[in-house]
């Protein structure tokens, strides 16, 4: 029977042509992965179920795909009826064969000299719509591929890259809208997100991240500290669209470590913001870290569950942040629910009833530099979580550890770098380790944990096949069950995971990719 | 020992500028001894598409002033020395001072030329007309944001192709086929004929993007027939169109220079 199929199917046309409807419904077509999060929910969950922990040890390489660069690989591949298109850095593009990595086209972009980015030339991925799929430059700009040929059909400048502005995130598409944020809190930018009309790339609304003079939470910057605010974007946001709105998480205040030039809470810094997708329009924020002095964004995909808490069925936003605590919201109103701690953390002494954290004295960065857990990069960053709806289980990326924390000058020269001091993380500490941990989502409390030598920058995905499939810093792929959080298998890539996983179906058979190192590592079962 | 420091983390990898040897913002080597150079390697390394006169072939016409790419001596030496991602145009193995030679030679090419694409006395409005209706060439051709996929993007043809390429072009459209574009026709094993443009060809398989702009995948060992005849997918239009109407669709496709792409850095 199987030797039937097959051999119809030798012969395949690839094509792609995804509507709303069709990322609307992801979740009901499991064989594709149509957006960076596999579903609008940031759910990064599978309904495909071959592969299980029955037979997970059986995983085999099937193909790999490589390129020369010696920037991070971060990329999350879409993949849409046979063809996966994914990013590679700087910032090229590709469309693959999903059975072979063989290159059907290839969009390589020519960007400026001097790109200006704290974290390496990167980029995490595409969005696709109709025929189109959509990038975010390191030269700030938005642009449209043909999904057939990668030719170029538009580009619209966000703002100048010189003046320290990037995009490195995956779009995100709803309705005719391209929504995307910029990168760039090292270097006293001011954030915002935008929307792009995906025929012609006509900007349609901007939403600043650091209010201007007269608009809500301008007085919560001193002075005139707004203009050089940060609160950057950077990582994909999520939609609800029985709310209509999306849901994006901000980066740090800047500058990064010395708060005495920006006194004030500063909004809408490490905070989630509630827009309507239509306007752009704020309809509620929720500030995890007031007045941050640690760097620590709040850049995580927020997962948007529909659960009971407290006995009432409830639509809810939940995120991990990188200040340490995990975080339950109302996602209609952003009233906050709960917040408990996912990693040791010595900054607050506890979060109030309005979610707000009530600060342990003594712990803002010092010229002599001072130790605070979590360390800079936080209890978790980008890399993405996952939540089952099957198990019920949130899963995330846990970094335990601390960083010593220096303040500094803080002077802002347009296009350098605006830190205010520096830091040192103390990674060579027993305390210093990484785990994968299962939460219960309603009450935060571990499930389970699976431990790892060092904090890792791999995300996670989950399956109906009862899996979580993560990675280590040292490059193991790894399947866990996602029940018990047992290790199952693993395998070394033989390069740093910086990336999350994702899984797809061709001809019938689940394939698990994942990018490593400077490849691409794509796993099915034996036939 | 790793110093873990990625995404928004910061320190270290200002890897922005490394990437990137520091070079003067003025062509140094400019002397008619270094011209009388850059001509030598430019023999070498660049006739074979843009032409010993800079009117260009498969390249670029180099004999005009005009540069989507840009046109200071850094933007140039960067184009020389990198290449253009994306495009025939290849990135040169030679040092900078090579580099800067050829462009000193590629600067006396500049004075020789006129701005546009010698176009005759085509009328590029009637070209237009025709390119749209009689030719149907849009249907397989895109120039801006609309067309067909199964031809070269023609957006800044005007740009990179010259007077008699395009000619040749128009009537007979096999001469010289880009790498992209050539043609693919197979059986495969239920008797199914296929044509199209090659997008990829190994060892396994074939992927074409056939007439209906569909992306097919095929695996070899099922295939009755498969060949990759010389001919292009285009008709060639001598017959149907006089010389006066390929003057003016010349005359159109010389106009085709697009964007500058540089024009908003
Ligand atoms: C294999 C063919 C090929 C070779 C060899 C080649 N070029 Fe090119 N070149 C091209 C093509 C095609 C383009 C147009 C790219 C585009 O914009 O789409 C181009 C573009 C250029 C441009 C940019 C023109 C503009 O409008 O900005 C310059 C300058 C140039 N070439 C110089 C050279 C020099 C000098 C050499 C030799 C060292 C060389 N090329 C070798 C194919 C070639
Ligand atoms: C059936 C599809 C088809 C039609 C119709 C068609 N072309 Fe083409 N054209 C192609 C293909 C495929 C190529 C690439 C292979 C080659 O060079 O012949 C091409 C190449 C060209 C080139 C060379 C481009 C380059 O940069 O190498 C030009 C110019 C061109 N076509 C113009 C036209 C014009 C003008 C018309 C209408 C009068 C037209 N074409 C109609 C398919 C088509």
């Amino acid at each position: 029977m199987r030797f039937l199929i097959l051999l119809l199917l030798l012969s395949r046309v690839l094509s792609a042509q995804v509507t709303h409807e069709d990322l609307l419904r992801a979740d009901e077509t499991p064989g594709n992965w149509l957006t960076y999060s596999g579903n609008f929910q940031g759910h990064r969950h599978s309904g495909l179920g071959e592969i299980t922990p029955a037979n997970v040890d059986q995983l085999r390489l099937k193909w790999v795909f490589q390129r020369r660069f010696r920037e991070k690989f971060e990329t999350t591949p879409l993949v849409v009826d046979g063809i996966m298109y994914l990013t590679v850095p700087p910032n090229e593009a590709y469309a693959l064969d999903v059975e072979t990595g063989v290159v059907l086209w290839e969009y390589k972009r020519s960007l400026p000299p001097k790109i200006i980015v704290c974290c390496g030339q990167v980029n995490r991925g595409l969005a696709i719509q109709g025929d189109r799929l959509f990038m975010a430059t390191l030269d700030a700009m938005v642009i449209a591929l043909d999904s057939k040929t990668g030719r170029l059909l538009w580009e619209s400048d966000m703002i100048d890259y010189k003046l320290g502005y990037a995009a490195t995130h995956a779009p995100l598409v709803v309705k005719d809208k391209v929504i995307v944020g910029v990168a760039g809190g090292e270097y006293g930018i001011r954030g915002f997100i935008d929307a792009y009309n995906v025929e012609d790339g006509e900007r349609e609304w901007r939403f600043y991240t650091v209010p201007g003079p007269g608009e809500f939470g301008n007085d919560t910057w001193e002075g005139d500290s707004w203009k050089t605010g940060g609160a950057s974007v950077w990582i994909t946001g999520s939609y609800d669209p029985a709310t209509n709105l999306t849901y994006w998480g901000t980066g740090n205040p800047g500058p990064d470590w010395n708060g005495d030039v920006r006194k004030g809470d500063n909004l809408f810094s490490d905070a989630v913001v509630a827009l309507d997708a239509d306007t752009g329009a704020r309809v509620w924020h929720f500030q995890f870290t007031p007045h941050d002095v640690h760097d620590w964004d709040a850049t995580q995909i927020m997962v948007l569950v529909d659960r009971a808490f407290q006995g009432r069925d409830r639509a809810l936003l939940i995120t991990a942040n990188r200040n340490g605590f995990y975080y339950v919201l109302d996602r209609k109103t952003g009233e906050f629910l709960h917040a408990s701690e996912f990693v040791k953390q010595t900054w607050a002494e506890r979060i109030d009833e309005n979610g707000r954290p009530v600060r342990a004295p003594g712990k803002f960065p010092t010229e002599k530099g001072n130790k605070v857990f979590p360390m800079v990069a936080g209890g978790t960053n980008w890399m993405s979580p996952t939540y089952s709806p099957r198990t019920g289980l949130f899963y995330v990326t846990a970094r335990e550890g601390s960083s010593i924390y220096f303040k500094g000058e803080a002077v802002y020269k347009p296009g350098t770098r605006f830190w205010g001091g520096h830091f040192r993380n103390q990674d060579q500490d027993e305390d210093w380790k990484g785990a994968i941990r299962a939460l219960d989502p309603v009450t935060g409390a571990l499930v389970w944990e699976h431990r790892m030598f060092k904090p890792a920058w791999a995300g996670l995905v989950s399956t109906a096949g009862g899996l979580v499939f993560g990675g280590s810093e040292e490059g193991y792929l790894k399947a866990l069950d996602a029940k018990t959080g047992e290790q199952l298998w693993y395998i070394n890539l033989g390069g740093r995971i910086i990336a999350s996983p994702m899984t797809y179906e061709s001809k019938g058979r689940q394939h698990v990719a994942v990018a490593a190192g400077n490849g691409l590592f794509v796993f099915t079962l034996p036939n | 020992m790793a110093r873990n420091v990625t995404g928004c983390g910061i320190l270290l990898l200002l890897a922005a500028g490394f990437g990137w040897t520091q070079q003067a913002e003025k062509n140094p080597f400019t002397r008619f001894e270094d011209i009388a150079e850059g001509r030598r390697l430019y023999r070498l390394d660049c006739v074979n598409c843009h032409g010993m006169d800079g009117k260009s072939g498969r390249g670029a016409r180099l004999a005009s002033k005009f540069r989507r790419h840009g046109s200071s001596d850094s933007e140039m030496f960067r184009t020389i020395s990198d290449g253009i991602p994306g495009t025939e145009m290849p990135g040169l193995w030679r040092d900078p001072e090579a580099v800067w030679k050829i462009l000193a030679f590629v600067r006396t090419l500049e004075e020789s030329g006129t701005e546009a694409c010698v176009a005759g006395d085509g009328d590029p409005r009637k070209g237009r007309e025709l390119f749209l209706n009689k030719g149907s060439c849009a249907a397989c051709h895109t120039v801006g944001m609309g067309g067909g996929r199964l031809g070269p993007d023609l957006s800044f043809v005007g740009a990179v192709r010259s007077h008699d390429y395009l000619l040749d072009s128009l009537v007979d459209p096999g001469k010289d086929i880009p790498p992209r574009h050539r043609t693919v026709r197979l059986v495969d094993g239920q008797g199914g004929r296929f044509e199209g443009v090659i997008l990829n060809e190994d060892g396994y398989t074939v992927h074409m993007l056939d007439r209906g702009e569909q992306i097919r995948s095929f695996v070899k060992t099922d295939l009755r027939q498969l060949e990759k005849p010389k001919e292009s997918l285009m008709p060639g239009y001598g017959g149907l169109l006089d010389e006066i109407e390929r003057s003016d669709l010349i005359a159109y496709l010389c106009s085709l220079t697009g964007p500058d792409v540089r024009a908003a850095r």
